[in-house]
């Protein structure tokens, strides 16, 4: 895995900043029985940073499916068919009236029932919805991965300084690439073949 | 700050820019208020008004010098909220060691166990009687607390957010404060962070998305310029 600041908020870095921030450095990965939550935007978004976040989140979903780990869909409300990434037979669409895909949504105990003990979560706005929903599923004890590649904003540097914040203190970030190589370091039997 | 100030501008770009420009309009703050003052313990006052930089080895959960900064701010505005009847709500960390279970944290910051004597509110912002004041284990002053009921029973309409970081406790309590219908102002001068870029970047998105970022001179004179009906006394 790259160091951990060397992903997409790099250029922001400062030696002083590494310095400040280097107690939350530590070792990443994936939970042992993680769910993917895919926190789909309001219709009227459209991302002008890492514009192809769903593409990559698609491919994240696709091998989530073939690994058979619980795919989950938050979505704004009436906005389900919007959907860039479309929910298939089995998939639960949770829906969220505010910014955070578990706030009054039944989406925390959609994941105790799929034995989840972490998420993997992906989608837009990297600041707004995806921020808030990776807060509160670590105030909700799970761990919390993200694939910088696979969520999009408007800013790139409330997109960048997001998933810097995110990245210290409450999810593992990695790239797209590094988090597939930890999701196939998985007991292959999970797996459909 | 006036009208054309911000602690953001020596930071927008052109897409931030564009988004301030559609920032929609938010409605103010209502006639009964009150002040949620996030995490202001002495662990973050620790080893006095110095870069953070410098106090990252012996006391890496300091603000150090914009601890300190924000401070004789936020003593003033207690005064001022003691006076004209806004409610302070003061928001701490659970410290009993029974209600830690293993290896769950608020961050994932890695922790040198402080003393848990640190968690004690700064004595010059301390509790007067009568003053709630609510344990949290979680980033969100609202996460697994009774904050929300306590404001139903207080008849509170709105919110007030200050204390520390921006980019953490304070930003995480405030979206939850609109998620759950409050207007919410948060007073820039009474917040701070370990680097000033993550704070400017967190009130600009805050401002943008859920709340009403002011200053201090703006508050207190909201404060001050309240209908007298709720005032103390």
């Amino acid at each position: 895995m790259r160091d951990f600041e060397d992903y997409c908020w790099r250029d922001l870095m400062t030696d002083e900043m590494r310095r400040i921030f280097a107690a939350y450095h530590r070792e990443r990965g994936i939970a042992s029985r993680p769910a993917v939550v895919v926190v789909h935007p309001h219709s009227g978004f459209t991302a002008t940073v890492q514009a192809t976040w769903h593409q990559e989140a698609d491919r994240l979903v696709q091998e989530a499916r073939r690994r058979r780990l619980p795919v989950f869909h938050s979505v704004p409300p009436v906005e389900s068919a919007t959907m860039k990434i479309a929910p298939v037979a089995g998939e639960r669409i949770c829906t969220r009236p505010c910014e955070s895909a578990f706030f009054f949504s039944d989406l925390e105990a959609a994941l105790t029932r799929a034995n989840a003990n972490g998420v993997i979560i992906c989608g837009a706005p990297t600041s707004g919805a995806v921020r808030a929903t990776a807060v509160e599923a670590k105030s909700y004890g799970y761990k919390v991965a993200i694939a910088e590649d696979t969520t999009g904003d408007e800013a790139d540097l409330l997109h960048k300084m997001a998933l810097f914040d995110v990245a210290h203190k409450y999810a593992d970030v990695m790239t797209l690439d590094e988090l597939l190589a930890a999701l196939a370091k998985m007991p292959a039997a999970e797996a459909l073949t | 700050m006036s009208v054309n100030s911000y602690p953001w501008d020596d930071i927008l770009d052109e897409q931030t820019r564009a988004m301030l420009a559609r920032r929609p309009q938010r409605s103010a703050l209502g006639a009964r208020p009150a002040i949620i003052a996030v995490d202001l313990y002495d662990l973050v006052y620790d080893g006095g008004p110095r870069p953070v930089a410098e106090l990252m080895e012996l006391y890496p959960a300091s603000c150090g010098e914009f601890a300190w900064r924000a401070l004789p701010g936020t003593i003033e505005l207690y005064r001022v909220a003691r006076e004209h009847g806004v409610p302070i709500i003061h928001v701490t960390y659970d410290t009993r060691l029974e209600t830690d279970p293993r290896q769950i944290h608020p961050t994932n910051r890695r922790r040198r166990q402080p003393d848990l004597k640190l968690y004690r509110i700064k004595e010059e912002l301390a509790p007067r009687d009568g003053e709630l004041v609510v344990y949290k284990k979680r980033a969100s002053a609202f996460f697994g607390t009774p904050l929300c009921a306590f404001l139903n029973e207080l008849d509170i309409d709105s919110l007030f957010v200050i204390g520390e970081s921006t980019s953490g406790c304070v930003r995480s309590s405030v979206v939850e404060a609109w998620s759950y219908g409050y207007p919410v102002t948060v007073i820039a001068d009474c917040v701070f962070d370990r680097y000033e870029l993550n704070h400017k970047v967190s009130l600009l998105d805050m401002h943008l998305k859920y709340a009403t970022v002011v200053d201090l001179d703006s508050a207190l004179k909201t404060i001050r310029d309240r209908p007298a009906a709720r005032k103390a006394g």
